[in-house]
């Protein structure tokens, strides 16, 4: 005779679960693979949004370092003819690093030790957090709390006790706006003004001296001719003169740009001429009297239109000396790619702000997303559920633990969740991929971070895995809860 | 006329047997949409360990109601269940889930086969929930669908096979953990003469040579011939209970009416 004696029931083993699993959701591939559609737009649209911000935000830093590059012989130029004023001085050493070769040079001007030089630019940095300050205010805050000041001025003006008390009184009526350091430190900074101010003049003056040495071997030529020739001698005069100008990383870059402006100069001279404007016009089926510098430039980016254009450039009487047609099509190159860092420079302004460097509209376009697609996975999981009241309630029956039920959801939503995930990531990785290549053009290959944009695919599928287990806890529950009689009652 | 009461003979003779499941005023009613419907209206029965009771009355007496609270599927909503002595309202969820698992095999009204699973896998799967080796619940699963007549279709699916086949392959799962209890809840009813037969021949066997106990609700008269005792439900109460000898002598007064 049987009689009976109870004891806990074991858990089902992984392997069996999963198989479970598994084979249930084979038998509903269909609605399945509608759950996964949904997981795979919201992940594809996650990741879309962490790829393109990810490559903006490095294209970002790539062009503006391109571009101080190729500002470098501005920078030079404009050193090199005059002094600066007391406020771009200050504003340079404040942003200047100590191991920059500014930092070194400026020193040397000042004729400064290590720490005052230290002391120098922590000042600087303080009066520039105050320039900062009054120039992010709109025109009435900054009129009511420094009136018409600006510049070195500002600091003139708080000095007076009135004027001060005018600031304070304003600052303290505008409640948007703060000011943030401290009034001691402000009073310390504004002490410490005629001390700066000296030591300025003192950079000014060396500088200008050491202008008037270098204006005295320019014998005619301009800063820029010269300048092309900063390999050579005119280096040395340079550096003789007190400026620190690199031999063998400054110079040559320096050098090349100069008579890269140079060439560029005389090819857009060259257009005043009429057999380089015949050229072009009969090229363009136009006028000569309608021929542009920009045209030119569009029809010089082959070899042998550049061979022509050469030819006609001498015709025409024209130096063309160290000009060759590959340097024609080099120069033309060029412009196209400053051109588009100009474009990328104006389409990444936005980049690396708030979260992620996403910005804020897109951190709460990215949220809504999630939202959705989590209401959704829920959705379907709760008719997935109610679908199968019948089978869950016969697995109760037969024995199932309500844990067991539950891990046989949640996994189930795991599984399209990792399914949908990595289809997404993949998605959306290629499409931002596409989109920000189409938005740059390909000379930016080089500054996409494939690195960074495989960690944010691994990190979209882990973030549509872990979002579909937790939107499926709510229904599993409901399963696992769920009466054996009950379920099997509703068909 | 004999009639069975509580004080007849046969309750005499029963006194020293073990009793396995007891009711003590077992009442359910739903409500569903303000509509209160008593299933079961006030219930006491003992069923004996080792005894055949068939269950009769007619559809909507509430016999399902009573085999689900006695299987331990469902709570009463008035009275007590007994299994074993033991008050199925005291046993936590693992102890419900092994008590369903490895002491009570259910036949369902409407088998209640798992669609996406073959039927070797649904005769295993109460075999993995008891923790039974993949390989072991196997063969047992070849075994016990050889029993009932399906070895070679052990690969179907529910879907591929007839009413009466899934009805024997929900029979073999019921079987698959050896359970003390069997519920049978209309075993023979989608089955044809000669497959029923054999049905009842395999119930009765287990009853006989291993000792289960089964309870089986039917419309089948053959069922008379092997069951030791019946029970009459109408409209969610007791009727009558008899012993089948007792029963023979009323020919046509079977079906309870
Ligand atoms: N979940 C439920 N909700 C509401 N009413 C129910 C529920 N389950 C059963 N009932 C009612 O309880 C009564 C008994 O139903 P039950 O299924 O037990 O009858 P039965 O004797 O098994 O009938 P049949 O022979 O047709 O299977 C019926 O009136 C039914 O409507
Ligand atoms: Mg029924």
């Amino acid at each position: 005779m049987k009689s009976i004696n109870i004891a806990d029931q074991p858990w089902l083993s992984m392997r069996r679960t999963i198989s479970i699993t598994v084979d249930g959701i084979r038998y509903r591939l269909f609605r399945a693979s509608v759950t996964v559609a949904v997981i795979v737009v919201a992940v594809a649209f996650l990741m879309n949004i962490l790829a393109e911000s990810l490559i903006k935000r490095s294209v970002a830093s790539n062009t503006r370092e391109r571009i101080d590059t190729s500002r470098v012989i501005y920078n030079w130029s404009a050193k090199l003819s005059s002094p600066g004023s007391q406020e771009s001085i200050i504003i340079e050493v404040a942003n200047c690093s100590p191991d920059s070769d500014l930092y070194r040079e400026t020193q040397r001007f000042a004729a400064m030790n290590d720490d005052d030089m230290a002391a120098f630019q922590t000042h600087a940095q303080k009066i520039v957090f105050v320039f900062d300050f009054f120039n992010s205010l709109d025109y009435a805050k900054r009129r009511a709390m420094i009136h018409t000041a600006s510049g070195l001025e500002i600091l003139n003006r708080l000095r007076t006790p009135e004027n001060m008390e005018q600031f304070k009184l304003a600052l303290s009526r505008i409640r948007s706006v703060h000011f943030d350091m401290s009034f001691d430190e402000l009073d310390a900074v504004l002490a410490k003004g005629p001390e700066i101010r000296k030591q300025v003049k003192t950079i000014i003056t060396a500088r200008r001296n050491a202008i008037a040495v270098i204006n005295k071997t320019l014998k005619g030529k301009t800063i820029l001719e010269k300048l092309a020739t900063a390999n050579g001698p005119f280096g040395d005069t340079i550096r003789q003169a007190g400026f620190i100008f690199d031999a063998d990383q400054t110079a040559p870059l320096v050098a090349d740009q100069a008579q890269r402006l140079l060439d560029i100069l005389a090819l857009e001279e060259s257009m005043e001429e009429r057999p380089t404007r015949q050229l072009i016009a009969q090229q363009a089926n136009i006028l000569p009297a309608d021929v542009n510098v920009m045209m030119m430039w569009k029809y010089l980016d082959g070899k042998r239109f550049a061979t022509r254009y050469l030819e006609k450039m001498q015709e025409g009487g024209l130096k063309t000396e160290g000009l060759t047609p590959d340097r024609l099509v080099d120069l033309a190159q060029g412009r196209k790619e400053n051109a588009a860092l100009l474009r990328a420079e104006r389409l990444t302004l936005d980049a690396g702000k708030g979260v992620l460097g996403l910005g804020e509209r897109l951190g709460w376009l990215l949220f809504v997303s999630m939202l959705v697609c989590g209401i959704g996975i829920t959705n379907a999981m709760m008719m997935a559920v109610t679908e199968r009241f019948n089978e869950i309630a016969t697995l109760k029956c037969l024995g199932a633990l309500d844990g067991f039920i539950m891990i046989m959801f949640v996994l189930e939503s795991c599984f399209m969740g990792i399914v949908g995930g990595v289809i997404g990531s993949i998605l959306g990785g290629v499409i931002g991929l596409g989109r920000m290549l189409a938005a740059f053009g390909v000379n930016f290959l080089g500054a996409i971070p494939i690195g960074d944009i495989l960690v944010g695919m691994l990190m979209s599928v882990l973030l549509g895995t872990i979002l579909a287990a937790v939107a499926a806890v709510l229904p599993s529950f409901k399963a696992a809860r769920l009466a054996p009689m009950k379920a099997m009652r509703v068909e | 006329m004999a009639e069975t009461t509580p004080q007849s003979d046969a309750a005499q003779k029963n006194a020293d047997r073990r009793i396995i499941i007891r009711t003590v005023g077992l009442k359910k009613s739903y409500l569903m949409k303000g509509v209160l419907t008593e299933a079961l209206r006030g219930m006491d029965i003992e069923i004996f360990q080792g005894e055949f009771i068939s269950v009769m009355g007619p559809s909507g007496s509430g016999k399902s109601t009573f085999f689900n609270m006695i299987g331990a599927l469902d709570s009463p909503s008035v009275g007590r269940v007994f299994i074993d002595e033991v008050d199925v309202a005291q046993l936590t969820a693992e102890e419900l889930a092994y008590l369903r698992c490895h002491k009570i095999g259910y036949i369902f009204q409407s088998y209640n086969l798992i669609k996406y699973m073959t039927a070797l896998e649904n005769v295993t799967t109460p075999m993995a929930f008891g923790g039974v080796m993949p390989d072991e619940a196997r063969s047992r699963g070849m075994g016990l669908l050889d029993l009932v007549g399906l070895k070679d279709r052990w690969h179907h699916r529910p879907i591929e096979m007839s009413g009466g086949q899934q009805q024997r392959v929900a029979i073999a799962r019921s079987l698959s953990n050896n359970p003390s209890v069997l519920l049978c809840d209309e075993p023979t009813a989608n089955l044809d003469l000669h497959t029923g037969q054999e049905i009842l021949e395999i119930l009765q066997r287990l009853n006989k040579e291993k000792g289960v106990t089964i309870i089986c609700a039917t419309h089948d008269h053959r069922m008379m011939n092997i069951c030791d005792r019946l029970m009459w439900i109408r409209d969610g109460k007791i009727d009558r209970i008899a012993d089948r000898g007792d029963v023979h002598i009323e020919v046509g007064g079977i079906d309870g009416h």
